[in-house]
Protein backbone atom coordinates (compact mmCIF):
# COMPACT_ATOMS: atom_id res chain seq x y z
CA UNK A 1 0.00 0.00 0.00
CA UNK A 2 3.10 2.41 0.57
CA UNK A 3 4.49 1.76 -3.10
CA UNK A 4 0.78 2.62 -4.50
CA UNK A 5 0.63 5.94 -2.52
CA UNK A 6 4.19 7.12 -3.23
CA UNK A 7 3.85 5.85 -6.94
CA UNK A 8 0.93 8.60 -7.02
CA UNK A 9 3.05 11.01 -5.42
CA UNK A 10 5.41 10.79 -7.71
CA UNK A 11 3.66 11.02 -10.28
CA UNK A 12 1.97 14.07 -9.02
CA UNK A 13 5.27 15.96 -8.46
CA UNK A 14 6.43 14.64 -12.01
CA UNK A 15 3.29 16.47 -13.29
CA UNK A 16 4.21 19.74 -11.94
CA UNK A 17 7.90 19.77 -13.11
CA UNK A 18 10.34 23.14 -11.93
CA UNK A 19 11.81 24.51 -14.09
CA UNK A 20 15.18 27.37 -14.17
CA UNK A 21 14.60 30.33 -16.49
CA UNK A 22 17.27 32.61 -16.64
CA UNK A 23 15.37 36.04 -16.58
CA UNK A 24 17.10 39.16 -19.13
CA UNK A 25 15.24 42.60 -19.63
CA UNK A 26 14.39 44.17 -22.71
CA UNK A 27 12.35 47.39 -22.63
CA UNK A 28 10.96 47.25 -19.17
CA UNK A 29 9.77 43.60 -19.59
CA UNK A 30 11.28 40.49 -18.10
CA UNK A 31 11.74 38.06 -20.41
CA UNK A 32 12.83 34.28 -19.34
CA UNK A 33 14.73 31.38 -21.18
CA UNK A 34 15.94 27.84 -20.38
CA UNK A 35 18.63 27.85 -18.22
CA UNK A 36 19.59 24.98 -19.65
CA UNK A 37 20.50 26.31 -23.23
CA UNK A 38 21.99 29.36 -21.91
CA UNK A 39 26.26 28.72 -21.66
CA UNK A 40 27.43 32.18 -20.27
CA UNK A 41 26.54 35.55 -19.62
CA UNK A 42 29.09 38.10 -21.06
CA UNK A 43 29.41 41.99 -20.58
CA UNK A 44 28.78 43.85 -23.45
CA UNK A 45 31.95 43.47 -26.11
CA UNK A 46 32.52 45.48 -29.58
CA UNK A 47 30.60 43.02 -32.05
CA UNK A 48 31.75 43.77 -35.61
CA UNK A 49 29.19 43.63 -38.44
CA UNK A 50 29.04 41.37 -40.74
CA UNK A 51 28.06 43.05 -44.42
CA UNK A 52 25.26 41.48 -46.27
CA UNK A 53 23.83 39.56 -43.08
CA UNK A 54 20.13 39.56 -42.14
CA UNK A 55 18.96 42.49 -40.61
CA UNK A 56 18.28 41.22 -37.05
CA UNK A 57 22.03 39.92 -37.15
CA UNK A 58 24.52 42.79 -35.34
CA UNK A 59 27.06 41.14 -35.61
CA UNK A 60 29.45 38.49 -34.56
CA UNK A 61 32.34 38.49 -31.60
CA UNK A 62 35.17 36.49 -30.46
CA UNK A 63 34.38 33.87 -27.72
CA UNK A 64 37.96 32.42 -26.81
CA UNK A 65 38.83 31.97 -30.34
CA UNK A 66 35.48 31.06 -31.58
CA UNK A 67 33.30 33.21 -33.96
CA UNK A 68 29.63 33.96 -32.27
CA UNK A 69 27.14 35.41 -33.96
CA UNK A 70 24.97 38.01 -32.02
CA UNK A 71 21.55 38.52 -32.90
CA UNK A 72 19.38 41.74 -32.25
CA UNK A 73 16.91 41.17 -30.16
CA UNK A 74 15.42 44.54 -29.48
CA UNK A 75 14.80 43.79 -33.54
CA UNK A 76 13.48 40.22 -33.26
CA UNK A 77 10.97 41.29 -30.76
CA UNK A 78 9.54 44.22 -32.77
CA UNK A 79 11.14 46.80 -30.66
CA UNK A 80 12.53 50.11 -31.24
CA UNK A 81 16.41 50.18 -30.79
CA UNK A 82 17.88 51.31 -27.60
CA UNK A 83 21.66 52.87 -26.32
CA UNK A 84 23.90 50.40 -24.97
CA UNK A 85 24.45 50.78 -21.32
CA UNK A 86 26.74 49.11 -18.39
CA UNK A 87 24.09 46.96 -18.04
CA UNK A 88 23.84 45.71 -21.24
CA UNK A 89 25.02 42.09 -21.90
CA UNK A 90 25.51 39.11 -24.49
CA UNK A 91 23.95 36.19 -23.39
CA UNK A 92 25.44 32.94 -25.06
CA UNK A 93 22.71 30.23 -25.79
CA UNK A 94 22.40 27.12 -27.56
CA UNK A 95 19.38 26.16 -29.87
CA UNK A 96 19.00 24.67 -32.63
CA UNK A 97 22.75 22.48 -32.61
CA UNK A 98 24.05 26.28 -33.12
CA UNK A 99 25.62 28.64 -30.27
CA UNK A 100 24.79 32.13 -30.36
CA UNK A 101 24.71 35.14 -28.65
CA UNK A 102 21.81 37.67 -28.19
CA UNK A 103 21.66 41.17 -26.88
CA UNK A 104 19.63 42.22 -24.13
CA UNK A 105 19.47 45.34 -22.09
CA UNK A 106 20.30 43.60 -18.84
CA UNK A 107 20.60 39.87 -16.84
CA UNK A 108 18.54 39.49 -13.85
CA UNK A 109 18.14 35.86 -12.28
CA UNK A 110 17.25 32.65 -12.42
CA UNK A 111 14.07 31.98 -11.45
CA UNK A 112 12.29 28.77 -10.71
CA UNK A 113 8.75 28.08 -12.05
CA UNK A 114 6.66 25.11 -11.15
CA UNK A 115 5.19 23.68 -14.94
CA UNK A 116 1.15 25.09 -13.41
CA UNK A 117 2.56 28.16 -12.50
CA UNK A 118 2.91 29.10 -16.24
CA UNK A 119 -0.04 30.20 -18.61
CA UNK A 120 -0.46 30.21 -22.09
CA UNK A 121 0.33 33.34 -24.11
CA UNK A 122 -3.13 34.75 -25.80
CA UNK A 123 -3.41 33.43 -29.65
CA UNK A 124 -3.88 36.96 -30.85
CA UNK A 125 -1.81 38.63 -33.75
CA UNK A 126 0.02 36.58 -36.68
CA UNK A 127 3.53 38.48 -36.61
CA UNK A 128 6.64 36.29 -36.98
CA UNK A 129 7.96 37.22 -33.61
CA UNK A 130 4.97 36.01 -31.35
CA UNK A 131 5.52 32.61 -32.47
CA UNK A 132 8.60 32.24 -29.88
CA UNK A 133 6.56 33.51 -27.14
CA UNK A 134 6.40 30.10 -24.64
CA UNK A 135 4.14 31.27 -22.08
CA UNK A 136 3.69 33.58 -19.06
CA UNK A 137 4.24 33.75 -15.60
CA UNK A 138 3.85 35.57 -12.55
CA UNK A 139 6.48 36.12 -10.62
CA UNK A 140 6.26 37.94 -7.41
CA UNK A 141 3.80 39.85 -8.69
CA UNK A 142 5.85 40.92 -11.98
CA UNK A 143 4.99 39.57 -15.40
CA UNK A 144 7.55 36.50 -16.39
CA UNK A 145 7.38 36.54 -20.59
CA UNK A 146 8.94 32.97 -21.59
CA UNK A 147 10.76 32.28 -24.74
CA UNK A 148 11.25 29.43 -26.72
CA UNK A 149 15.12 30.54 -27.74
CA UNK A 150 14.47 27.36 -30.96
CA UNK A 151 11.32 29.49 -31.90
CA UNK A 152 13.45 32.86 -32.27
CA UNK A 153 14.52 32.09 -35.74
CA UNK A 154 12.15 29.95 -38.60
CA UNK A 155 14.30 27.00 -40.22
CA UNK A 156 15.61 29.10 -42.78
CA UNK A 157 16.79 31.92 -40.56
CA UNK A 158 18.75 29.09 -38.46
CA UNK A 159 20.38 28.41 -41.58
CA UNK A 160 21.33 31.40 -42.85
CA UNK A 161 23.01 31.95 -39.24
CA UNK A 162 24.86 28.76 -39.82
CA UNK A 163 26.71 29.92 -42.66
CA UNK A 164 28.07 33.31 -41.47
CA UNK B 1 -37.55 -6.45 -41.66
CA UNK B 2 -36.23 -4.09 -39.13
CA UNK B 3 -35.27 -2.13 -41.95
CA UNK B 4 -38.49 -2.21 -43.65
CA UNK B 5 -40.19 -1.21 -40.80
CA UNK B 6 -38.10 1.91 -40.25
CA UNK B 7 -38.30 2.76 -43.46
CA UNK B 8 -42.21 3.29 -43.24
CA UNK B 9 -41.77 5.11 -40.02
CA UNK B 10 -40.20 7.69 -42.05
CA UNK B 11 -42.50 7.34 -45.02
CA UNK B 12 -44.95 7.87 -43.13
CA UNK B 13 -43.15 10.72 -40.94
CA UNK B 14 -42.74 12.23 -44.74
CA UNK B 15 -46.00 12.20 -45.60
CA UNK B 16 -47.43 13.47 -42.47
CA UNK B 17 -44.97 16.45 -43.05
CA UNK B 18 -46.54 17.35 -46.16
CA UNK B 19 -49.81 17.54 -44.51
CA UNK B 20 -49.12 19.39 -41.72
CA UNK B 21 -51.02 22.69 -41.72
CA UNK B 22 -49.28 26.20 -41.88
CA UNK B 23 -47.36 27.26 -39.32
CA UNK B 24 -43.99 29.90 -39.41
CA UNK B 25 -42.52 28.01 -41.88
CA UNK B 26 -39.08 28.82 -40.27
CA UNK B 27 -40.05 27.28 -36.93
CA UNK B 28 -42.07 24.16 -38.58
CA UNK B 29 -38.98 23.42 -41.10
CA UNK B 30 -36.63 23.86 -38.22
CA UNK B 31 -38.19 21.27 -36.13
CA UNK B 32 -38.67 18.68 -39.14
CA UNK B 33 -34.95 19.30 -40.40
CA UNK B 34 -33.93 18.20 -36.84
CA UNK B 35 -36.58 15.45 -36.96
CA UNK B 36 -35.29 14.04 -40.13
CA UNK B 37 -31.85 14.63 -39.25
CA UNK B 38 -31.92 12.50 -36.47
CA UNK B 39 -33.85 10.04 -37.87
CA UNK B 40 -31.25 10.03 -40.53
CA UNK B 41 -28.46 9.49 -38.45
CA UNK B 42 -30.12 6.37 -36.62
CA UNK B 43 -30.63 5.23 -40.05
CA UNK B 44 -27.70 5.33 -41.49
CA UNK B 45 -26.11 3.77 -38.46
CA UNK B 46 -28.09 0.41 -38.84
CA UNK B 47 -28.17 0.37 -42.99
CA UNK B 48 -25.22 -1.01 -44.69
CA UNK B 49 -22.94 0.64 -47.04
CA UNK B 50 -24.70 2.58 -49.91
CA UNK B 51 -23.66 2.66 -53.45
CA UNK B 52 -24.84 4.52 -56.31
CA UNK B 53 -28.35 4.67 -54.27
CA UNK B 54 -29.06 8.27 -55.60
CA UNK B 55 -29.21 6.81 -59.23
CA UNK B 56 -31.28 3.72 -58.02
CA UNK B 57 -34.69 3.77 -59.60
CA UNK B 58 -37.99 3.70 -58.23
CA UNK B 59 -39.67 0.57 -57.17
CA UNK B 60 -43.06 -0.15 -55.62
CA UNK B 61 -44.04 1.88 -52.82
CA UNK B 62 -42.05 4.81 -53.90
CA UNK B 63 -43.48 8.82 -53.25
CA UNK B 64 -43.57 10.76 -56.00
CA UNK B 65 -41.29 14.06 -54.89
CA UNK B 66 -43.21 16.86 -54.02
CA UNK B 67 -42.13 20.52 -55.45
CA UNK B 68 -41.54 21.80 -51.66
CA UNK B 69 -38.02 23.32 -51.91
CA UNK B 70 -37.23 23.31 -48.09
CA UNK B 71 -38.22 20.14 -46.59
CA UNK B 72 -36.47 17.45 -45.91
CA UNK B 73 -36.63 14.16 -48.70
CA UNK B 74 -37.31 10.86 -46.89
CA UNK B 75 -33.99 8.48 -46.81
CA UNK B 76 -32.30 6.22 -49.31
CA UNK B 77 -32.94 2.89 -48.48
CA UNK B 78 -29.62 0.35 -48.89
CA UNK B 79 -29.85 -1.93 -52.04
CA UNK B 80 -30.26 -5.21 -49.86
CA UNK B 81 -31.52 -8.50 -51.23
CA UNK B 82 -35.12 -8.84 -49.76
CA UNK B 83 -37.24 -6.52 -52.08
CA UNK B 84 -37.69 -3.87 -49.94
CA UNK B 85 -39.01 -0.24 -51.32
CA UNK B 86 -36.31 1.83 -52.72
CA UNK B 87 -37.00 5.77 -52.77
CA UNK B 88 -36.08 7.92 -55.76
CA UNK B 89 -33.77 10.47 -54.08
CA UNK B 90 -33.76 14.16 -55.46
CA UNK B 91 -31.23 15.79 -56.72
CA UNK B 92 -29.30 16.97 -53.73
CA UNK B 93 -28.20 14.14 -51.27
CA UNK B 94 -30.55 14.40 -48.35
CA UNK B 95 -27.76 15.18 -45.64
CA UNK B 96 -26.83 18.02 -48.07
CA UNK B 97 -30.26 19.46 -47.73
CA UNK B 98 -30.42 18.82 -44.47
CA UNK B 99 -27.32 20.73 -43.34
CA UNK B 100 -28.13 24.19 -45.92
CA UNK B 101 -31.02 24.68 -43.97
CA UNK B 102 -29.77 26.78 -41.57
CA UNK B 103 -31.59 28.17 -38.35
CA UNK B 104 -32.39 31.62 -38.45
CA UNK B 105 -32.47 32.50 -35.07
CA UNK B 106 -29.50 33.02 -32.43
CA UNK B 107 -28.40 29.53 -30.99
CA UNK B 108 -28.39 30.56 -27.56
CA UNK B 109 -30.97 32.50 -25.88
CA UNK B 110 -29.78 34.70 -23.37
CA UNK B 111 -31.30 35.34 -19.77
CA UNK B 112 -30.99 38.81 -20.28
CA UNK B 113 -33.11 38.63 -23.21
CA UNK B 114 -36.27 37.77 -21.55
CA UNK B 115 -37.01 40.05 -19.14
CA UNK B 116 -35.71 43.60 -17.52
CA UNK B 117 -32.01 43.83 -16.82
CA UNK B 118 -29.04 46.24 -15.41
CA UNK B 119 -26.53 47.24 -17.85
CA UNK B 120 -23.18 49.07 -17.19
CA UNK B 121 -22.91 52.05 -19.64
CA UNK B 122 -18.75 53.93 -20.33
CA UNK B 123 -17.48 55.10 -22.86
CA UNK B 124 -14.17 54.99 -25.05
CA UNK B 125 -13.19 57.58 -26.76
CA UNK B 126 -16.60 59.35 -27.05
CA UNK B 127 -18.37 55.70 -27.70
CA UNK B 128 -20.57 54.36 -25.60
CA UNK B 129 -21.21 51.13 -25.26
CA UNK B 130 -23.01 48.84 -22.67
CA UNK B 131 -22.34 45.53 -20.77
CA UNK B 132 -25.21 43.47 -19.20
CA UNK B 133 -24.58 43.68 -15.68
CA UNK B 134 -25.01 39.91 -15.40
CA UNK B 135 -21.90 39.18 -18.16
CA UNK B 136 -20.07 41.56 -16.08
CA UNK B 137 -16.52 39.71 -14.45
CA UNK B 138 -15.59 43.01 -12.42
CA UNK B 139 -14.49 46.39 -13.24
CA UNK B 140 -10.42 47.33 -12.04
CA UNK B 141 -8.55 50.62 -12.31
CA UNK B 142 -6.26 50.60 -14.53
CA UNK B 143 -2.91 49.33 -13.73
CA UNK B 144 1.16 48.42 -14.79
CA UNK B 145 0.78 47.05 -18.66
CA UNK B 146 2.78 44.04 -19.63
CA UNK B 147 3.74 44.56 -23.12
CA UNK B 148 3.97 41.53 -25.43
CA UNK B 149 6.04 41.89 -28.22
CA UNK B 150 4.12 40.32 -31.62
CA UNK B 151 0.89 40.72 -30.68
CA UNK B 152 -2.24 42.08 -32.24
CA UNK B 153 -1.84 46.41 -32.42
CA UNK B 154 -5.77 46.15 -30.70
CA UNK B 155 -3.51 43.75 -28.09
CA UNK B 156 -2.83 46.12 -25.41
CA UNK B 157 -0.75 43.71 -22.85
CA UNK B 158 -1.25 42.27 -20.04
CA UNK B 159 -1.93 43.69 -16.52
CA UNK B 160 -1.73 41.55 -13.37
CA UNK B 161 -4.49 41.62 -10.52
CA UNK B 162 -3.57 39.61 -7.87
CA UNK B 163 -3.31 36.33 -9.05
CA UNK B 164 -4.80 37.18 -12.18
CA UNK B 165 -3.34 38.09 -15.86
CA UNK B 166 -5.99 40.34 -17.47
CA UNK B 167 -5.80 40.32 -21.22
CA UNK B 168 -6.50 44.21 -22.17
CA UNK B 169 -7.77 44.98 -25.01
CA UNK B 170 -7.36 48.61 -26.52
CA UNK B 171 -11.16 48.91 -27.31
CA UNK B 172 -11.10 51.87 -29.39
CA UNK B 173 -8.56 50.32 -31.50
CA UNK B 174 -10.88 46.80 -31.47
CA UNK B 175 -13.98 49.08 -31.95
CA UNK B 176 -13.19 51.40 -34.38
CA UNK B 177 -10.05 50.41 -36.18
CA UNK B 178 -10.74 52.48 -38.87
CA UNK B 179 -11.11 55.24 -36.73
CA UNK B 180 -8.05 55.07 -34.50
CA UNK B 181 -5.61 57.44 -35.46
CA UNK B 182 -2.10 58.62 -33.87
CA UNK B 183 -4.02 61.99 -32.21
CA UNK B 184 -6.61 59.85 -30.77
CA UNK B 185 -3.62 57.49 -29.57
CA UNK B 186 -2.51 60.23 -27.88
CA UNK B 187 -5.64 61.47 -26.31
CA UNK B 188 -7.44 58.10 -25.04
CA UNK B 189 -7.09 58.15 -21.46
CA UNK B 190 -8.02 54.65 -20.48
CA UNK B 191 -8.64 54.21 -16.89
CA UNK B 192 -10.87 51.38 -15.90
CA UNK B 193 -10.62 47.15 -16.84
CA UNK B 194 -14.27 45.97 -17.81
CA UNK B 195 -13.77 42.29 -17.01
CA UNK B 196 -15.81 40.35 -19.84
CA UNK B 197 -17.50 37.57 -17.62
CA UNK B 198 -15.18 35.09 -16.45
CA UNK B 199 -12.77 35.30 -19.00
CA UNK B 200 -9.48 37.13 -18.73
CA UNK B 201 -10.17 39.64 -21.23
CA UNK B 202 -10.87 43.27 -19.93
CA UNK B 203 -11.68 46.14 -22.20
CA UNK B 204 -9.87 48.92 -21.27
CA UNK B 205 -12.39 52.08 -20.96
CA UNK B 206 -11.88 55.49 -20.57
CA UNK B 207 -15.21 56.32 -18.42
CA UNK B 208 -17.90 54.72 -16.30
CA UNK B 209 -20.91 56.51 -16.80
CA UNK B 210 -24.12 54.68 -15.11
CA UNK B 211 -25.22 51.59 -14.52
CA UNK B 212 -29.42 51.50 -16.28
CA UNK B 213 -32.21 49.28 -15.79
CA UNK B 214 -33.84 48.25 -19.14
CA UNK B 215 -37.03 46.74 -20.89
CA UNK B 216 -35.76 43.72 -23.94
CA UNK B 217 -38.58 46.10 -25.60
CA UNK B 218 -35.65 48.79 -25.06
CA UNK B 219 -33.32 47.20 -27.44
CA UNK B 220 -33.36 46.54 -30.76
CA UNK B 221 -32.07 42.73 -30.94
CA UNK B 222 -29.86 41.20 -33.51
CA UNK B 223 -32.21 38.49 -34.44
CA UNK B 224 -29.56 36.68 -37.04
CA UNK B 225 -25.94 35.52 -37.12
CA UNK B 226 -23.41 36.70 -39.25
CA UNK B 227 -22.23 39.86 -38.86
CA UNK B 228 -21.40 41.84 -35.70
CA UNK B 229 -21.72 38.47 -33.47
CA UNK B 230 -20.14 40.43 -30.51
CA UNK B 231 -23.01 43.20 -30.65
CA UNK B 232 -26.30 41.83 -28.72
CA UNK B 233 -28.34 44.71 -30.07
CA UNK B 234 -28.44 48.77 -30.29
CA UNK B 235 -30.14 50.19 -27.54
CA UNK B 236 -32.57 52.14 -28.62
CA UNK B 237 -32.58 55.38 -26.42
CA UNK B 238 -29.31 56.06 -25.70
CA UNK B 239 -28.34 54.83 -28.98
CA UNK B 240 -24.93 52.83 -28.20
CA UNK B 241 -24.43 48.80 -28.22
CA UNK B 242 -24.73 46.19 -25.82
CA UNK B 243 -22.36 43.75 -25.64
CA UNK B 244 -22.76 40.06 -26.56
CA UNK B 245 -19.95 39.25 -24.14
CA UNK B 246 -19.52 35.86 -24.70
CA UNK B 247 -19.39 35.95 -28.47
CA UNK B 248 -16.98 39.14 -28.27
CA UNK B 249 -14.69 36.52 -25.91
CA UNK B 250 -14.75 34.20 -28.83
CA UNK B 251 -13.40 36.47 -30.69
CA UNK B 252 -11.24 37.52 -28.58
CA UNK B 253 -9.97 34.08 -27.93
CA UNK B 254 -9.26 33.29 -31.80
CA UNK B 255 -7.04 36.36 -32.28
CA UNK B 256 -10.09 38.01 -34.62
CA UNK B 257 -11.06 41.81 -34.52
CA UNK B 258 -14.45 43.33 -34.91
CA UNK B 259 -13.44 43.28 -39.16
CA UNK B 260 -13.62 39.20 -38.51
Amino acid sequence: MSNKFSGQADKNQAADLVLQWVTFRLQEETYGINVMQVQEVLRYTEIAPVPGSPDYVLGIINLRGNVVTVIDTRARFGLPPAEVSDNTRIVIIEAEKQVIGILVDSVAEVVYLKQSEIDNAPNVGTDESARFIQGVANREGELLILVDLNKMLNDEEWDEISSI
Amino acid sequence: MSHLIASQKVIQHYLSALLTEDEPLASQETALAETKKAELNRLLAQAAPVENVVAAPVQTGVVQPVAKPKVAPVVTETAAPVAAPVLRERAIPIAERLAVTPPPQLKVEKAYRQGSFQALFFSVAGLRIAVPLTELGGIHELGPINNLPGKADWFKGIMLHRAQKIQLVDTARWVMPEKYTATLATELNYQYVIMLGTSNWGLCCELLIDTINLEPEQIKWREQEGKRPWMAGLIKEQKCVLVDVDELVKLLNQGLDVNA
